[in-house]
């Protein structure tokens, strides 16, 4: 029999299959009725009235507007007309309209026979209708129908994991730099405050820029600033732990008190309303295949970032000089190059952050940012890089991303409360760092 | 891919058309549930839902408006039936609020309004501030009494609740000042207390340093109130000092029974938390109710603490 190396296997897929276990433990507990608003779904209700009413009988037409409402009202509309039926008054609104509707039916005195609906209007009617109908009597007749619903998690939903994405894509950005100089053996602290002094330096640019009515232009342009300031932030600390020695931690640590301060104080502690709507572009557009712009950036830089570490040179110099620092300066990398390449690099990516946090909240925030170093941090360990340096995969972090991710958005639709969420984050990040350390007793397990 | 088919197997197999007693889901997402008032406002958000068959999801955002607007897309994915919000910021929080407008899910608001523009609030309940100000101003001419003297005023001027107590207050001091020669209640110093222990304490000690004759302080909350307490009994001046906190949380009136803090004008979380969600089934039912709803606070001094069945 062959022998299998699962100790091997098990650091390559071991977070997958931990994400795995996430994804099937949520949707069980996510599984809920879900009402379906398509216009296959028209069709069918449509024809299901038509079997029970009478042909030409008197119906209405009432969804909850928002979301898919008014398509959902219109689809009906329409086939309840093909199959034979009147449809007197389509309504789409809030309740009060609702209630309004059926009251100026009530009054027509024309009796009515159905009421298609949405789940939403189907509640309210279900739970209004027998009182209406006491004072208007041609609606006690009335049926309510509503789409057939069937089982699906709220957690796989397609846009909860939308939804998911687009929520880790700032950290999931940041991680790819803070990956960079964890296998160099660094670390960054200061990538938080970045993200605040980031959108701070973006809305102000634009403020200055294009005053109360900036451009797309100015959008543009401030944008640049935020990302490029906070390069040149990270190439400042890359010059301190090159050329002064100093440790990273405290290089990190400083620069995270400074840029926070000047966070607050260039934004005179207020956070900065972009007076542009289409500043949220980055942050909350979705202009290609319903997918969120922040995440296709993401998945782009996480490529990049994955063919820069695999197969170019910048990528093997970043592994030796966190293997081994001596040997690899021996061996003719250039050790403080690539540190400071990987300062900046990572400087410009919690710009990055910063700015799509800024056009997520429309908003430059000194508040913004906060913890999410240690987000950053924690991603990148749990994707399996290690903190000895040397070691990880672009690809691990991406993964780490997204169980913190998972783990959150989980937690937050089953309403887990908050102290717990932070108990239950710890404890991955434990179970993290004792699989990094198995890994590297190499415990070995075969089968017979 | 694995996990979607592992799901979808996992989906198909119950049946279609089932029908649950559950009538939705309300979500409450408040500035933090660290401060007891704002569990508490959840707490009976929870109890009246229930009466009125809902369950509700309550999150913690910890003031941070990023998780706050997180939490607005995890609510949307779940299909809540209507949102109790609490800003972590007022303006900020916008973009959230209009997705969830978008999806025609109804967002209210408690304690704290949203301003940003261009979003739909569809109900408010609060206290109101500026009569609970007020009250501060006129429990401070009492503790004051006819000699008057120098106030230290400890505000939150981000919070715009804050800014009105401070309001009502000055209101009530000016108009007790109008007129007199002898007796004014001068208003010496307004410092940032943050709404919390650590900074109240640090303002207090500085404003100490400044004013050594201090007679009173007013604080936008009992936290900051407990931290100026802190300052003024290092600087042994307790008996002196006269405080005036806000809110009526626990630790505050059992400042009061004690006598470190003269008197609180309290808000009424519980009367807002089920309003609240009396004003959500109206809306659900289509019925009037009044769209921005105040809550009056009442003051508590000493002698209602005596009488308090929750304090020791």
């Amino acid at each position: 029999m062959k022998n299998i190396d699962y100790a091997k296997l098990f650091p390559d897929y071991g977070t997958l299959l931990v994400l795995l276990l996430l994804c099937i433990g949520f949707s069980a507990v996510t599984l809920e009725e879900q009402s379906p608003t398509t216009a296959n779904a028209a069709k069918r209700l449509a024809k299901r009235m038509a079997n029970e009413l009478a042909p030409g009988s008197n119906v209405i037409v009432l969804t909850r507007q928002g979301g898919d409402g008014a398509s959902f009202a219109a689809a009906l509309k329409e086939n309840l007309a093909k199959v034979g039926l009147t449809v007197a008054q389509t309504v789409v609104g809030q309740p009060a309209d609702a209630r309004k509707a059926l009251v100026k039916q009530g009054e027509t005195e024309n009796v009515l026979a159905g009421i298609a609906t949405d789940k939403h209007m189907a509640n309210f009617c279900n739970a209004n209708l027998t009182k209406i109908s006491e004072t208007h009597p041609s609606l006690a007749k009335a049926k309510v129908y509503q789409p057939q619903s069937y089982h699906w998690p709220n957690f796989l939903k397609k846009d909860n994991v939308l939804n998911i994405m687009k929520q880790i894509s700032v950290v999931a950005i940041i991680a790819i730099g803070m990956t960079m100089i964890i296998i160099t053996a660094g670390i960054d602290l200061s990538v938080g405050s970045l993200i605040a002094f980031s959108g701070v330096i973006t809305a102000l640019a634009i403020r200055g820029l294009g005053g109360d009515d900036p451009a797309l232009g100015h959008l543009w342009l401030g944008s640049l600033a935020g990302v490029l300031i906070c390069g040149l932030v990270g190439l400042f600390t890359g010059g301190l732990v090159t050329l002064f020695g100093i440790p990273a931690f405290i290089a990190t640590l400083g620069i995270m008190f400074s840029a926070r301060g000047l966070a607050f104080i260039f934004a005179e502690s207020e956070p900065i309303v972009v007076q542009n709507e289409a500043f949220g572009w980055l942050g909350r557009g979705r202009d290609i295949l319903g997918l969120p712009n922040s995440v296709i950036l993401m998945l782009i830089l996480f490529a990049i970032a994955h063919v820069l570490m695999t197969r170019t040179s910048i990528g093997r110099y970043i592994y030796a000089v966190g293997g081994n620092p001596e040997a690899a300066r021996l061996s003719g990398v250039p050790v403080k190059w690539v540190l400071v390449f990987v300062y900046t690099l990572t400087g410009l990516l919690a710009g990055l952050g910063g700015v799509m946090e800024a056009s997520l909240h429309v908003t430059g925030d000194p508040k913004a940012g906060n913890l999410v170093e240690l987000q950053v941090i924690a991603a990148v360990v749990v994707g399996g890089t290690s903190l000895a340096g040397g070691q990880g995969k672009i690809l691990g972090t991406l993964i780490g991303v997204i169980i913190i991710g998972v783990i959150r958005n989980g937690m937050n639709l089953t309403g887990v409360e908050a102290h717990m969420q932070s108990v239950v984050y710890g404890a991955v990040i434990l179970i993290a760092v004792l699989v990094d350390r198995l890994k590297a007793k190499g415990i070995r397990l075969r089968k017979h | 891919m694995a996990v979607l088919s592992l799901a979808l197997v996992g989906g198909s197999a119950f049946a279609e058309n089932e029908t649950t007693t559950k009538k939705g889901t309300i979500a409450y997402t408040p500035l933090t549930l660290s401060n007891p008032f704002f569990k508490i406002i959840g707490d009976h958000i929870t109890a009246e839902a229930a009466k009125n068959g809902y369950d509700t999801l309550m999150l913690d955002p910890d003031m941070d408006v990023k998780k706050q607007s997180d939490q607005f897309d995890d609510f949307i994915s779940s299909g809540v039936t209507a949102i109790i919000l609490v800003p972590c910021d007022r303006l900020s929080i916008g973009p959230a609020v209009k997705a969830a407008n978008a999806e025609g899910i109804p967002v209210f608001t408690v304690d704290a309004k949203c301003a940003a523009e261009g979003v739909e609030i569809v109900g408010h309940v609060g206290t109101d501030n500026f009569q609970g100000g007020e009250l501060a101003g006129q429990a401070m001419i009492k503790a004051l009494g006819e000699s008057g003297g120098k106030v230290l005023v400890l505000d939150f001027k981000k919070a715009h609740s804050c800014v009105l107590r401070v309001a009502g207050f000055k209101k009530v001091i000016e108009a007790h000042n109008a007129g007199r020669t002898t007796g004014k209640i001068e208003i010496v110093a307004e410092l940032n207390g943050n709404g919390a222990r650590t900074e109240g304490y640090q303002s207090t000690a500085d404003a100490l340093q400044a004013h050594d004759d201090l007679d009173a302080v007013f604080a936008i909350n009992d936290p900051s109130a407990l931290g100026a307490y802190t300052a003024i009994e290092e600087a042994k001046r307790q008996d002196q000092i006269k405080i005036i906190g806000f809110d009526g949380q626990l630790d505050g009136k059992q400042a009061i029974k004690d006598g470190k803090i003269f008197a609180d004008p309290i808000q009424h979380p519980d009367k807002m938390g089920r309003q609240i969600v009396q004003n959500i089934m109206k809306y659900l039912a289509g019925e009037e109710y009044e769209k921005d709803a105040l809550i009056p606070a009442t003051l508590y001094d000493k002698a209602t603490a005596d009488n308090d069945p929750d304090l020791k």
